[in-house]
């Protein structure tokens, strides 16, 4: 009882540690440029 | 300039628009891309820059000369250029509140004509979006 106890805490910490998360990043870039033929 | 910046690493899409010089470029979804790098790839492409914007997500840090930024990655952070957006931002340095941020990144001088290789590249902020 106690492993099945620990094997699905295991699983809930797995869980919430691969989880998608919104990770911080840089979403998008623009830029304005001249001298393009 | 379009294969040019298609190689950069972290760059999964690239639009140029011929008509009003605008080029769109879109990070792989691990948004690990340096502006840096990518201002310099289209310098060398023989494109000079006249501004260039982007939207990041990240936390509000201080770098050790104690300037405010955004830390995008461990070893990815953007310094402000101080105004009202980024003093009101103060207060979130060191939290683990995560900051969606529109600035300018680069700005060519006025009266300058050519642009430079590796400009200094700073975060005027123009829009906080979104503070969670």
């Amino acid at each position: 009882m106690k492993t099945i106890g620990n094997r699905l805490a295991m699983a809930a910490l797995l869980g919430v540690l691969f989880a998608p998360v919104d990770q911080a990043q840089i979403k998008h870039i623009e830029m304005r440029v001249e001298g393009m033929t | 300039m379009k294969q040019h910046l298609g190689r950069q690493s972290g760059v999964q899409k690239v639009d140029v628009s011929l008509l009003d010089g605008k080029v769109d470029i879109v990070p792989k979804e691990d948004g690990q891309i340096d502006p840096a790098g990518v201002l310099k790839a289209t310098y060398d492409s023989g494109v000079s820059v006249t501004e260039m914007g982007m939207t990041a997500r990240g936390k509000i840090e201080k770098d050790a000369s104690g300037n405010l930024g955004l830390q995008v990655a461990p070893n990815c952070f953007f310094a402000f250029v101080p105004n009202d957006l980024s003093s009101g931002l103060e207060a979130l340095a060191g939290t683990a509140t995560q900051v969606t941020i529109r600035g300018q990144l680069y700005k060519k001088p006025e009266g300058k004509k050519k642009g430079e290789a590796s400009p200094p590249v700073k975060l005027l902020i123009l829009q906080v979006q979104r503070k969670e």
